[in-house]
């Protein structure tokens, strides 16, 4: 086979392989990326043994993140766009995990928390909060109405660490300026809190 | 091959040119974008790699971690986006699927890195990047396949993962057309700036292929002229040189670029090529020169050199032109020619001596059967004896008439015939050639009239020797030609203002047309010379020649039974009278001969009639004054021997002897040795003066006669009494 013919053959079989294989990995990075990690037993009135003190009269969002998850950036991202179009109406607390074991203090996502308006950055130590609030992925929101009842829970990003318009920060926006929202209940995308299997297909609840 | 279709074909060859440089052109462009792209998407490759180990390095469930799928997203799908466009590149570069196949890698590259930032806003506009660098090909097909990935994309991720683009569970398909719509818009302008950019690209490429035309012509002009040409730099060192110019030296091209002018010149032309090469840079315009080439033979070229100088819009020099034609063809021609009429000018001479000795050695005897011919003639006692003595005489004047005009024709013919071109009273010099040619016309009952001038007192230029000859001549012809008691006619009238015409005309039988061209070649009688009539065919030949010697023409008119008519036009003169009285009016007070205070004679030889009246006249009104004259040199030598003028003033042309001649004899005699003699002649040559001073001439004067010199030279050259005394 003259060699002009065997580099035309070996193209075609080099463009089918490369179609194939970016066709695999986009729908592989895809697929992860539209994985929702898995939500617990969601409280659904503010939880009693919280030592966070919620403020009555006053609605109350609490966002329960791990310091170290890269998906969370977007939701810490989502969350400043969320506060900027609501600012003042809510009292707003971003729960990291702490193990004991863990020097976890100074993350960069912590950093990106603390510096939003309005936001009180706590430590969850051995991830107890989160435990209460029924979360167990990294970036589940919840928005308690000002008498403790909670009003929404779920992600504030589209998918794995992909900031930009989404129906959990749709909701959250609405419920807060007294709208109606479309959901009470999204996905959430992140890393596990709790360090066991991640369910997918967390629980969701319309607010109809 | 007509010019318009050399027109149409030039036109047709320009624009395949064109075409052809805007496709390499537009090759070259995709070659360099190709490159451009291979290296961005190994750049976004490692880029992608970079960002997914900063920006998620690793992925958390609880305390524990593992690489995130980010990492290896960009490690693997990265580098399986940009292999294959890579491989596309070496492959198949400036290959239309290359360019497609990288739209999409690009595009999909986009997509990654979206995903690999998170989705942030402002990797989005790598998308928007992406089309404008992919608009470098200037190909705007390649957009359609990066913009069909991008709404691809969109579109499969709106229907099978809406959450992770829109953020919602369920999108509407509008969503992802407005998506696409503003990557189209993009592509619209994307799309009007490759449109633009192809049409400057033929635009510059109709210009280029053009100008190549234009450049390709004049190169062809320039080589293929038949004439060397060069191009010479300031540096003066040949930088182009067309075939000609190559072939005339034998050198290549190559081999002139080290070489200057200088190095191909003839040493002895050497410095007329420096001179001419200064004179180009500071002048314009341009300048020609025959100068020497030497080729590498070292044979010598002779040609014609043109040379300018080419300068910038400034002025300043920027090279030389020069245009060398080998004309040494010409030269060897130019050379031959010289020799051969050098040669043949030897001939001539050779020729000239030899009828000077023939005349010589022929006159001799001739003098002897003429002098005793004549001597027969009276002696002899029978009528017989005396008819035999006449024939005798008669063939030897014959014999004379033809050595006469041959040695004549030779004369003019080698330039050695001395004229003396003076005004001749026309009346003159037609009564005296009448009265000698009457005798003749008498003997055969021709009558000759001589019609009455308008203006009696008509001068031409001429020697007056000659014109008597050429008159006697026409008029002999005349004479013999024409049946017994004919009629010969002989006028002079105006020929315009500066000129005067003579005709000889006769009733006789005319020429034939035929015969008019060969009227005035040599020995040619026109049948003639099977008659009775004497002749040897030189007369007309000579008078032609003697009336082009006079600076005038001779012309004929005639037709058979109508007679003919000959005509000498010579230019017009004023007369020496004239001359002489305004003259004499304006030295009388200088000069008073009187004053010499003795009778003194002077002594004047002359031919010419109006030359000895205007002297007479000049010098009639001098009481001191005795005038002697004389009109053969022979009479002159005689009078001066015998009445020992006080001065002699002599004329160099005259019909026994050459004035030359008088003047040496003169010298030669102890009577008159000491008797100044002052030449008036109308030879006014250098080498003549000289020489006839050298002989012993006191003042030597030109004709027509300057009359205040001519008072001086009296002067100067007759002593005063006193002189004589104290000399």
């Amino acid at each position: 086979m003259p060699k002009r013919k065997k580099i035309i053959v070996f193209t075609v079989l080099l463009a089918l392989a490369w179609s194939g294989a970016i066709a695999f990995g986009l729908r592989t990075l895809l697929a992860y990326e539209a994985t929702p990690g898995a939500v617990g037993l969601l409280a659904q009135t503010w939880p009693k043994k919280s030592s966070i003190r919620r403020t009555p009269g006053q609605p109350t969002l609490v966002m329960l993140a791990h310091p170290r998850c890269p998906c969370t950036s977007a939701s810490i991202d989502e969350l400043a766009e969320l506060l900027a179009h609501t600012h003042g109406k809510v009292n707003s607390y971003v729960l990291f995990l702490k193990p004991e074991e863990r020097d976890w203090a100074e993350t960069s996502l912590q950093r990106a928390a603390a510096a939003i308006p309005g936001v009180t950055v706590l430590s969850d130590p051995d991830g107890a909060e989160a435990k209460l609030f029924g979360a167990q992925t990294s970036g589940h929101t919840l928005l308690f109405d000002a008498n403790g009842h909670l009003v929404f829970s779920g992600g504030i990003t589209g998918s794995r660490g992909h900031a930009g318009a989404n129906a959990g920060e749709n909701a959250l926006v609405a419920l807060l300026n007294d709208q109606p929202a479309e959901r009470s209940a999204t996905l959430v995308f992140g890393c596990s809190l709790s360090g066991g299997e991640q369910k997918s297909g967390g629980q969701l609840t319309c607010r109809k | 091959m007509s010019q318009i279709s050399i027109g149409f074909e030039r036109e047709a060859a320009s624009a395949e040119r064109a075409d052809q440089l805007f496709r390499q052109h537009q090759q070259e462009i995709y070659h360099k974008t190709d490159a451009l792209f291979a290296r961005l998407m190994l750049a976004q490759w490692v880029a992608g790699i970079i960002a997914a180990l900063v920006i998620s390095p690793q992925t958390w469930n609880g305390q524990t971690s593992q690489i995130h799928i980010h990492v290896w997203a960009a490690i693997f799908l990265g580098g399986a986006i940009t292999v294959f466009p890579i491989w596309m590149t070496r492959v198949f570069p400036g290959a239309a699927i290359t360019r497609h196949v990288i739209a999409v890698a690009q595009m999909l590259m986009s997509a990654l890195l979206i995903g690999l930032s998170g989705g942030r806003i402002e990797t989005h506009f790598h998308v928007f990047g992406s089309l404008v660098i992919l608009s470098f090909y200037r190909d705007w097909r390649v957009l359609i396949p990066a913009t069909l990935v991008v709404a691809l994309d969109h579109f499969v991720r709106g229907i099978y993962w809406p959450y992770s683009v829109y953020g919602v569970l369920a999108a509407s398909p509008w969503r992802s057309i407005e998506h696409a719509a503003w990557v189209i818009f993009e592509d619209v302008f994307l799309v009007i700036s490759c449109a633009r950019s192809v049409s400057e690209m033929l635009s510059i490429a109709n210009r280029t292929a053009a100008l190549e035309v234009s450049e390709q012509n004049f190169r062809q002009i320039f080589e293929e002229a038949p004439i060397g040409m060069a191009v010479v730099g300031l540096d003066e060192r040949f930088r182009q040189a067309n075939a000609a110019f190559c072939t005339m030296v034998e050198y290549s091209e190559e081999e002139l670029r080290d070489r200057t002018p200088l190095d191909l010149t003839d040493p002895e032309d050497v410095a007329l090529s420096r001179q001419l090469a200064s004179a180009m840079f500071e002048t314009a315009g341009s300048h020609r020169v025959e100068k020497r080439y030497r080729r590498r033979n070292g044979e010598v070229i002779w040609s014609t050199r043109t040379g300018c100088m080419i300068r910038d819009e400034a002025g300043k020099p920027r090279h030389a032109l020069i245009m060398v034609e080998d004309i040494s063809e010409r030269k060897r021609g130019e050379e031959a020619l010289r020799e051969a009429k050098e040669e043949a000018d030897r001939a001539n001479r050779a020729k000239s001596e030899f009828l000077s000795r023939m005349s010589h050695e022929l006159r001799t005897p001739l003098n002897a059967i003429l002098g005793f011919g004549r001597l027969l003639e009276r002696q002899s006692a029978s009528e017989t004896q005396r008819n035999y003595a006449g024939h005798i005489t008669n063939a030897g004047r014959h014999l004379l008439d033809l050595i006469n005009e041959v040695l004549d024709i030779s004369r003019i013919e080698a330039g050695g015939l001395q004229l003396s071109l003076e005004p001749v009273c026309v009346a003159d010099a037609v009564a005296e050639a009448v009265d000698l040619m009457r005798p003749l016309a008498a003997e055969r009952q021709i009558s000759v009239e001589v019609a009455p001038s308008q203006d009696p007192v008509l001068y031409v230029l001429a020697d007056r020797q000659r014109l008597k000859q050429v008159l006697l001549n026409l008029l002999s012809n005349g004479v013999k030609y024409i049946p017994v008691g004919g009629a010969v006619g002989i006028s002079a009238t105006l020929d315009g203002a500066e000129n005067i015409r003579l005709t000889v005309s006769d009733n006789g039988p005319g020429i034939a047309p035929e015969k008019l061209s060969r009227l005035f070649t040599p020995f040619d009688r026109l049948g003639a010379e099977f008659s009775s009539i004497q002749g040897s065919g030189l007369g007309l030949a000579l008078c032609r020649r003697l009336m082009i010697a006079m600076q005038g023409t001779i012309t004929v008119e005639s037709s058979v039974g109508g007679g003919s008519r000959f005509s000498i036009h010579l230019p017009r003169t004023e007369s020496p009278l004239v001359r002489g009285a305004v003259g004499k009016r304006l030295m009388t007070d200088r000069l008073a001969l009187s004053d010499l205070g003795r009778q003194r004679t002077i002594l004047y030889i002359e031919d010419n009639l109006s030359n000895l009246t205007l002297i007479e006249e000049m010098l009639q009104e001098q009481p001191g004054i005795k005038l002697l004259t004389a009109m053969q040199g022979s009479i002159g030598l005689d009078l001066a021997r015998r009445s020992s003028p006080d001065l002699i003033l002599l004329d160099l042309h005259l019909p026994d002897l050459p004035g030359w001649e008088v003047l040496a004899q003169l010298q030669a005699s102890e009577a008159t040795r000491q008797i100044p003699i002052i030449v008036i002649s109308a030879d006014a040559t250098s080498n003549q003066i000289e020489r006839l001073m050298n002989a012993g001439a006191r003042a030597y004067l030109t004709k027509p006669l300057d009359v205040a010199e001519f008072y001086r030279a009296l002067e100067v050259a007759s002593p005063r009494p006193e002189e004589c005394v104290a000399a």
